[in-house]
């Protein structure tokens, strides 16, 4: 593995910004999912379970 | 780190014999697994039904049990043990012992193999069709529950092995800290032990009694509970070594480190606090537990998303370190610069990938209000087949490409082989699961062998039926057959001639090391204290409250709101103890 290595990188000049705009992007989506569960779940017409049980 | 290097066979042969076993083991329980979740899939769906619908049961037990508790956990218990003795640099105290629990172990998984089976043999009277939650009133052969007891006391046994070897280190050095993949083991030792407990009780106090005819019956609703103390933690029992993979040798092969040591502790010491007390999330519908114990248990789950998040981001920089002393540059440029022709990288990377999707699904299932749209319906098996079907599965396949060299010495048959196999089963579990999860939305229910009704029909808003349905058979066909190339790559390995020039053993190094984590992390006592107090303060109530209510055998149960019953019940409590406290 190691002989695939250009550089070494230590801990005080490692910056992860890639990470962090994955996880961005990752965190957006599951927002945008949680507002689209709202039109599943409500917006589509009868509460689920209300609408069943009373 | 080694005293001698070369490959875990070379330097612990008598180890690397116990972590083969195990793995042989768990793949033989891979392939019965895999081919009966073919089976169910083509008879839901009509296609072929070579089983009696009244049998398809006894399959799907067959399919959970074997997946869930055989692969996963003789596959972990192998993970374990070569983590622990890797980084402590020792063998096993005794190998003798070790045997036996593994001994345990498969014969546990025989007995309730047995049992399930047993129902395909003519004239014999034994079934144990009971789904691997084996609710009562549901009954199975004593075997079955036998065997799952026999296994899971295996698993304690095996539990205290790595603890024995740790005391043993101890001794040798009482200055140093834990070494990180001992710590991931015995941490999850702890919660594992905690919260079998439960599951433990349930089958010997009661279930094994009751199918012997010892007792005429149960309280239900107290199994039930028990079962689901366990059945939270337990997923973390399967996810805690694809962790431990990642932590420890994702960096590692990404040509990285691991991007901190600490956060990795302070990940493993959350997990062990918080698993336990969580179980009642899977029982949001359960009539007899009121509401507000529901709510402490998802405010509980809520809390877990802290070190799942802490997960992702240690994982990912841990892969954007390699991926940069690789070469990589820009934002995201550097994705390209990781190894992606490694069967071992790509299939774990993957099953990480497939893990933050099912993020989302649980998100839902978690929610008290929104578990209701659905809670029972195939929705939910398309989220655990991402979870431990996937994240779990997937991340031990691809190790298993990493390991085996270690455990025989022997290299990998094909490793092209095992990139497609990888890839295989990351396109089959997508269709497979995307589609259970739409199939849930709009209320197909899942345990179901014929989920056709007559004079109903779907009402499926985007597509048809007939092409949710071919996703999940493309999907499980798919699956099925990676299972089978991942078989052969296995047995070709095997049956092949040892060779030179294997990697050596070993596992990441750390950019922040343990020197950097604060002592109290590695206080184990006080951590499993503190999970022991939040699952007292989680369960003594609820539980109180299912016995005085239903007896502790059962059966009975009031027909008044359950929280007025758990009102009088928390009253009742405090004024006796105010009235204690007085007298
Ligand atoms: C070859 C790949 C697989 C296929 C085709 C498959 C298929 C299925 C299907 C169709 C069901 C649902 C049956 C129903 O609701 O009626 C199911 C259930 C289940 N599967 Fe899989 N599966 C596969 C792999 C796995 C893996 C790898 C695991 C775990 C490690 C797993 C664990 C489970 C569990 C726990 C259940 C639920 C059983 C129950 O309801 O009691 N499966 N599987
Ligand atoms: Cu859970």
């Amino acid at each position: 593995m190691s002989s695939e290595l250009e550089r070494e990188i230590g801990h005080d000049e490692f910056d992860p910004v890639g990470t962090l705009g994955l996880i961005t992007i990752y965190f957006l989506i599951l927002v945008v999912l949680w507002i689209f569960m709202y039109f599943v779940e409500f917006a589509g017409g009868d509460l689920t379970v209300v609408g069943v049980v009373v | 780190m080694s005293t001698e290097s070369g490959t875990f066979l070379d330097q612990f042969p008598a180890e690397a014999k116990v972590v083969r076993t195990a793995f042989y083991s768990s793949f033989v329980a891979l392939f019965v697994g895999a081919l009966m979740g073919i089976l169910q899939v083509l008879h839901r769906t009509d296609v072929l039904r070579i089983v009696d619908s009244a049998d398809y049961y006894s399959l799907l037990t067959l399919h959970a049990v074997l997946l869930v508790l055989s692969f996963s956990v003789f596959f972990l218990v192998g993970i374990f043990t070569w983590a622990v003795t890797t980084s402590l640099d020792r063998g096993l105290q005794d190998l003798r012992y070790t045997w036996a629990w593994y001994g345990l172990m498969a014969l546990g998984t025989l007995l309730a193999g047995i049992a399930v089976l047993g129902a395909f043999i003519p004239g014999l009277d034994m079934s144990a069709a009971v789904l691997y939650t084996f609710y009562a009133p549901l009954q199975a052969h004593p075997f079955y529950y036998l065997g799952l007891a026999l296994f899971i006391v295996g698993t304690w046994l095996a539990g205290l092995d790595w603890f024995r070897s740790w005391w043993a280190w101890k001794k040798d050095n009482p200055d140093e800290r834990i070494p990180l993949p001992t710590f991931m083991a015995l941490t999850t030792t702890l919660f594992w032990i905690l919260s079998s407990a439960g599951v433990a009780v349930s089958v010997l106090a009661f279930l094994l009694p009751w199918s012997l005819g010892i007792i005429d019956q149960v309280n239900a609703l107290l199994t039930r509970t028990l079962f689901w103390y366990f059945g939270h933690a337990v997923v973390y029992f399967w996810l805690m070594p694809a962790y431990l993979l990642w932590y420890t040798m994702l960096p590692k092969i990404s040509g990285g480190k691991l991007f901190s040591d600490p956060l990795a502790r302070v990940v493993f010491v959350l997990f062990l606090i918080l698993s336990t007390p969580t179980g009642i999330h899977h029982q949001y519908l359960d009539p007899g537990i009121a509401e507000g114990f529901k709510f402490i248990a998802m405010v509980n789950t809520m809390f877990l998303l802290l070190p799942s998040l802490l997960t992702a981001f240690t994982v990912v920089a841990s892969m954007e370190h390699g991926a940069r002393q690789r070469g990589g540059s820009g934002l995201f440029g550097w994705l390209r610069a990781l190894p992606w022709r490694d069967p071992v990288f790509t299939g774990m990377a993957l099953a990480g990938l497939m893990f933050a999707a099912a993020g989302f699904s649980g998100m839902i299932n978690a929610g008290m209000n929104i578990n209701y749209l659905v809670h029972n319906t195939w929705w939910v098996v398309g989220h655990f087949h991402l979870t431990v079907g996937t994240a779990v599965a997937l991340t031990f396949m691809a190790a298993t490409y990493w390991f085996l060299p270690q455990l025989t010495g022997k290299a990998i048959w094909s490793k092209s082989l095992g990139l497609v196999q990888v890839l295989v089963w990351f396109v089959g579990m997508t269709f497979m699961s995307n589609s259970m999860h739409r199939q849930g939305l709009i209320g197909v229910p899942r345990r179901t062998a014929e989920p056709q009704y007559s004079g109903f029909d779907y009402e499926v808003a985007v597509g048809s039926m007939a092409e949710l349905n071919m996703q999940v058979i493309i999907g499980g066909t798919l699956l099925f057959i990676s299972t089978l190339l991942f078989l052969t790559v296995v047995v070709m390995t095997v049956i092949g001639d040892k060779v030179d020039g294997l990697p050596d053993n070993g596992y990441a190094d750390t950019l922040s090391g343990p020197e950097d984590a604060p002592l109290v992390l590695d206080n184990l006592k006080l951590w499993a204290g503190i999970a022991a107090l939040l699952v007292i303060l989680a369960y003594s109530l609820p539980l109180a409250a299912i016995i005085t209510r239903g007896g502790i055998l059962g059966p009975g149960g009031s027909p008044s709101p359950q929280f007025v019953d758990t009102l009088l019940f928390v009253g009742r409590v405090a004024a006796d103890t105010v009235g204690g406290v007085i007298a």
